[in-house]
């Protein structure tokens, strides 16, 4: 047979590609449940690493199963918020967000029209860390990880990334290097920033001792100005776009150096809770009147001028 | 084992070996290298790779339109170099082994071992030959990546396959051995020190 003819070889590599392109869907569907397996215990050891239950390469070593019942065992809640900061549902036991799913809620995110349908997943650990994932793009490919928060205030507790193709060495020290990771520990998120940008900074050329404002800053990677970029990008997006839940945790911060009279002045209600003055937040000055919006429930009790509501429901 | 099969098999190891006398590979060897398991693991699907895709493509050499020749070859070793990489991540213990090498077990269809010993050797022998050719040339470029890993991550980590060996005499580890351009210079080095023991590959 001639097979040098124009026939010959179209068929010839038609049935090749063919051949090959069976043989690899029927690999990768029949292995498929064990990929996802791996990838499931994989990224549940990231968010564990990141509420600072113990090192990654540790989780490495635990085998699937032991890194599944640490989850299970430690996990408090876990459910999926609105934009709006509202609970919108639980997620089922032991559902996590693979780096595809998070790739899905990145577009929702950064699409203006849908971003007030994201539904972002919150996970609660029983160590009091709450969980939030981010995603973006760092150089070469996608970076994404996990962020940890004490007891859903503003302070990070931990972080961990991970990356498809950052340069080794480089880039790829957002994964490898836990000085990296470290960094976050201590630091705050600004939720209350206007702009995206403003609510994490991974600062190229070292953070500057300048005092004031909310400790929202990080050194970034030298050599790796692209990742360190991309990874800013990532954690403003979705940090921003969990602002409305985080604040409604928080006590507004300018409350609380208005001083003695705090609750009774007038400054916002979720402010007594966290309210530094005694003299107003004591059963004894209770007995005076005041108006009905410091008397929350959180209050307990007002200063000169207050109560007045507070007796009258007693 | 009749001597031509035996002269297949050990050429590559040494007197023939794919990285050191065909400088080939290098730009995985310097990638891989950090650790000894990565080596190793990188090491298997090499000769997995080279060994059943020269298999193949020598059962169909007779069939190859000579035209779409490459093409064919691609698209064979491209096979492999998926199946390998979707083995490895459905492992327990590979998958994170696997994470660490990302893009390297992708880049296996760019290492010019494979292309090269399909041209030059299977597509003109028979299956068998062809096979042990495949095996052979992989494990002397695992060979010397065995090699360079060991003494990487002796040097670099003071550990070898994660076991702490040389940390517990208070040893501190050498970041310059971590890094590319050390692999480069010690892969110089054995090239050198091949040389000097076989002669006939010194250039007048």
């Amino acid at each position: 047979m001639n097979t040098n003819s124009n026939v010959y070889t179209v068929i010839y590599t038609t049935i090749v590609v063919v051949v090959v392109a069976a043989v690899l869907a029927l690999v990768s569907q029949s292995l498929k449940s064990r990929q996802e397996a791996n990838e499931k215990a994989d990224t549940i050891s990231q968010m564990l690493t990141a509420a600072g239950y113990g090192a990654k390469a540790e989780f490495g070593k635990m085998g699937n199963t032991a890194v599944l019942e640490k989850y299970a065992s430690e996990i408090e809640e876990a459910f999926t918020i609105n934009p709006s900061g509202e609970k919108v549902a639980d997620l089922p036991s032991g559902k996590v967000f693979s780096p595809k799913e998070l790739k899905a809620l990145n577009y929702i995110i950064k699409d203006a029209e849908k971003a007030a349908e994201a539904e972002l997943p919150v996970f609660i650990f029983k160590n009091g860390k709450t969980v939030v994932p981010i995603y973006g793009a760092g150089l070469w490919g996608p970076v994404w990880g996990y962020v940890s928060f004490e007891n859903g205030t503003a302070t990070f507790t931990g972080a961990y990334f991970d990356h498809e193709s950052e340069t080794a060495g480089l880039g790829a020290k957002i994964k490898d290097d836990p000085e990296f990771q470290a960094r976050f520990v201590g630091k705050q998120a600004d939720f209350k920033a206007e702009e995206r940008s403003a609510v994490f900074e991974i600062v190229k050329g070292g953070v500057s001792g300048e005092a004031g404002g909310v400790d929202n800053k990080i050194d970034a990677i030298t050599g790796a100005t692209m990742t360190s970029k991309g990874l800013d990008d990532a954690i403003d997006t979705w940090l921003y776009a969990y602002k409305a839940y985080f604040n409604a945790n928080e006590a507004p911060e300018s409350c609380a150096p208005q001083g003695e009279n705090c609750c009774c002045s007038g400054c916002e209600k979720s402010c007594c809770a966290t309210c530094p003055c005694e003299k107003c937040c004591t059963s004894e000055d209770c007995t005076v009147s005041c108006g009905p919006e410091c008397c929350s429930e959180q209050c307990g009790c007002c200063g000169e001028g207050c109560c007045e509501t507070k007796s009258e429901e007693e | 084992m009749n001597a031509k099969i035996k002269e297949t098999l050990l050429n590559p190891i040494f007197k023939g070996n794919p990285i050191t006398v065909l400088v080939l590979g290098i730009c995985s060897s310097l990638a891989v290298t950090v650790t000894l398991k990565g080596a190793l693991v990188m090491t298997l699907s090499v000769i997995v790779v080279t060994g059943v895709s020269s298999l193949i493509l020598s059962i169909l050499r007779n069939t190859i339109p000579s035209r779409v020749r490459i093409i064919v070859q691609l698209v064979v070793v491209a096979m492999m170099v998926i199946l390998v990489d979707q083995v490895l991540k459905s492992f327990e213990a590979t998958y994170a082994i696997d994470k660490q090498l990302s893009v390297y077990i992708g880049l296996i269809i760019t290492n010019c071992i494979v292309m090269g010993r399909i041209e030059a050797f299977a597509l003109g022998n028979k299956p068998w030959p062809s096979f042990l050719d495949g095996v052979a040339n992989g494990a002397g470029y695992g060979l010397i990546l065995i090699v360079v890993a060991f003494f990487r991550e002796l040097l670099g980590s003071g550990t070898l396959f994660g076991f702490d060996i040389l940390g517990r005499f208070g040893y501190v580890t050498n970041n310059l051995v971590i890094l590319p351009p050390f692999a480069l210079i010690f892969i110089g080095c054995i090239v050198w020190l091949q040389r000097s023991i076989q002669k006939d590959l010194q250039e007048k």
